[in-house]
């Protein structure tokens, strides 16, 4: 009960009911009291127009006409309908369907509303009480009886109306909540399976589109998110495992076997050099990963300054270019103009050397890569590295972005395999991605990114 | 060169201490940060190496700020593992010259000391409007580069590089000197792309029968030198 009372569509179904039957007092009362005012008025207008008229007869007629009028009245109208009495000055009747004068009515002229018995039934009457010359009074009533009942149905629809509130606020209350309460328990079962590891779970949209709906819709997002950057931390782990130990590994041999065997200083030195270079190997794997899994975290995103795309691959385009040159592959820029967007100009330097890295590393002698940085739809920015290489197929595209993956074509060139992994965490940083298309022949690789920055889902 | 290293682990102390002796340089140490400051501050240096995060309530870059507050202007390079672009730019905000992530290569270092030593000194002299290494002089304003006779034309990039290498006369430059200094990339392409570029640049400055003077120096870097 008490937890009834604290949940939200308790409170809900209180405030409607309250609302509802004030605004119900609120048209109720000036309407009864207007239709007090009409009703008691027009009663008292058409007392003393019979009264005005029994003076006039009375005046016309004297005494006895005036009896013989009001008998004749009385034995016409419907019995209750009026209460007519003449009495004389001692309030002995003459005349009327009074049988005497009733004692609630005083004994001077004016308008009266009194409690009496009429025929043995307690009621309520108006009276207009007339003195006429001779010391005769006349009488003039009607029973407010005949609209008790209007009233009594006035208020037991009012009272109807606030009963079917309350039961449709209660009722609707019970209701939401009882919805509410399904709808937050699915919420609350899928973020209990969440929490103990079963990350891929996500919230039910498929309902109308209502608030719940939009609300686990962002929470949905941030989900995707969430689960995004453990199976980043899980996969980082695992690359540490994998690639760091093969290299650290052949190191540790190195350095026991120099140990073990003592050999010449010639060749000891040569082993230095070597596991030295097995340690740069090392230090230059850790130094990628920890450079994806900032990337990854987004928390570069505060170092995003305006910049030109255009810039930046022209840049890269100049820096590769002697290398192209040397390997005999044609490497141009094609210019199309500035291409203005926001983002960080390291990262995207670096991107974009890597992808044209990439595109140097796997073109024959002979081959041509094309680089361009054009304006996008919208704010969107999107830098194209092409070339007439031996390409990527199908199913390995999507590989390729995946950290330590290294194409067939791939084996026997230097590099750790994470260059695409690169470019991909850098496109995702700026709310962009990375696309691997055939350029028939060869591979076309788009980095779009956008000016405006990742949207917040 | 006079250098202070204030850096607490010791495998790191002796192994950069033995170094530069062996270099030729005088080096004095600091193992915490309330020493590092006190001896920067009351000994002329002409470089100090400077690690972040050390003990004795002051860390590194309050050394440097302390020191740049007072009016220090000794060259100062930042030894650190704090590796990212953001703690780098923190690192020269604080009012650092150079910074050099751990772990880092002995020839990286000690190339790096000598063009913040050599800084020092330009700093005291006029600014050049030429730079000359023997026969090969370079016009800084109207941007002519000449050996001997002979007119050399350079692209835009290749005349930033050599310019870099002949304001370091005489001294190591390495790879990533050059990646940071000539094209701004501060991030490792694990590319040999910088010495095509020398080795192109090299072809247009050292003609034969002239003197080579663009000279590689192996597992370190590049140096231009007039001597043999």
């Amino acid at each position: 009960m008490k937890r009834l009372f604290r949940s939200s569509a308790a409170v809900l179904a209180t405030g409607y009911v309250v609302f509802g039957v004030a605004a119900l007092v609120l048209f109720a009362v000036p309407l009864w009291y207007a239709w007090q005012r009409t009703v008691e008025q027009g009663r008292a207008e058409l007392l003393n127009a019979d009264a005005q008229r029994l003076t006039e007869v009375f005046r016309r007629t004297g005494a006895d006409g005036l009896k013989s009028f009001i008998d004749e009245r009385v034995g016409l109208q419907i019995p209750g309908e009026r209460i007519l009495l003449v009495t004389d000055s001692a309030f002995h009747p003459l005349a009327g369907n009074l049988s005497e004068w009733p004692r609630s009515v005083p004994a001077q002229a004016g308008t009266y509303t009194v409690q009496l018995n009429l025929q043995g039934h307690p009621t309520r009457a108006v009276f207009v009480h007339v003195k006429l010359d001779g010391g005769y009074n006349v009488l003039v009533g009607r029973d407010t009886a005949r609209y008790a009942p209007v009233e009594q149905d006035f208020w037991y629809g009012l009272a109807g109306a606030v009963a079917v509130l309350a039961i449709v606020g209660v009722l609707g209350g019970v209701l939401i909540r009882r919805t509410l309460m399904m709808r937050i328990q699915g919420i609350q079962d899928t973020v209990a399976a969440i929490m103990q590891g079963r990350l891929s779970h996500r919230l039910d949209t498929s309902r109308s589109g209502d608030e719940l709906d939009t609300l686990s819709q962002t929470i949905n997002g941030m989900l995707e998110q969430i689960e995004h950057l453990i199976n980043g931390v899980r996969n980082v782990s695992n690359s540490i495992a994998h690639d760091l130990r093969t290299p650290l590994a052949e190191l540790r041999s190195r350095l026991e076997e120099l140990s073990l065997t003592r050999p010449a200083p010639g060749e000891t030195f040569a082993e230095i050099d070597a596991a030295l270079a097995d340690v740069d190997r090392v230090i230059a794997i850790f130094n990628a990963l920890l450079r994806l899994a900032q990337i990854d975290s987004g928390m570069r995103r505060s170092g995003f300054v305006p910049i030109d795309a255009a810039k930046v691959a022209a840049d890269a385009v100049e820096f590769y270019l002697p290398a192209a040159e040397v390997k005999g592959v044609s490497l141009t820029y094609r210019d199309s103009g500035t291409a203005p967007t926001s983002g960080d100009p390291v990262l995207l330097m670096q991107a974009v050397s890597n992808l044209i890295d990439n595109a140097l590393k796997y073109v024959p002698p002979g081959g041509t890569v094309s680089v361009k940085a054009v304006r996008g739809d919208g704010d969107a920015v999107e830098i194209a590295v092409e070339d007439n290489g031996p390409g990527v197929t199908d199913s390995e595209k999507p590989k390729l972005v995946e950290r330590f993956y290294r194409g067939d074509a791939s084996r026997g060139t230097p590099g750790v395999g994470l260059g695409l992994s690169v470019v991909d965490a850098v496109a995702r940083l700026h709310g962009g991605v990375l696309q691997l298309a055939d350029n028939n022949p060869g591979l076309r690789a788009r980095l779009v990114v956008m000016a405006s920055g990742p949207h917040v889902t | 060169m006079k250098l202070l290293l204030v850096e607490d682990n010791e495998r790191v102390t002796r192994f950069v201490t033995k170094g530069l002796h062996e270099a030729g340089h005088a080096v004095d140490h600091a193992g915490n940060g309330r020493d590092g400051l006190f001896m920067a501050a009351s000994e002329p240096y002409d470089v100090i190496i400077m690690d972040r995060m050390l003990p004795g309530q002051i860390d590194g870059l309050g050394i440097i700020e302390a020191l740049r507050r007072s009016g220090n202007r000794t060259p100062i390079l930042i030894l650190s593992a704090l590796s990212d672009v953001d703690e780098r730019i923190r690192g020269l905000q604080a009012g650092g010259d150079d910074y050099l992530t751990k772990p880092f290569a002995f020839g990286e270092l000690l190339a790096r000391l000598d063009a913040l030593g050599r800084r020092g000194q330009d700093a005291k002299g006029a600014s050049d409007r030429t730079l000359e290494v023997d026969n090969l002089r370079m016009d800084l304003l109207s941007r002519k580069v000449q050996r001997g006779p002979r007119a050399i034309v350079l692209q835009p990039r290749e005349f930033k590089l050599l310019e870099y290498l002949m304001r370091h006369a005489d001294q190591v430059v390495t790879r990533t000197m050059l990646l940071e200094n000539v094209w701004e990339y501060h991030f490792d392409p694990q590319t040999n792309v910088v010495d095509v570029h020398v080795s192109k640049l090299r072809q247009k400055i050292d003609v034969a029968p002239e003197r080579p003077l663009l000279r590689t120096v192996r597992n370190a870097g590049y140096m231009i030198t007039s001597h043999d």
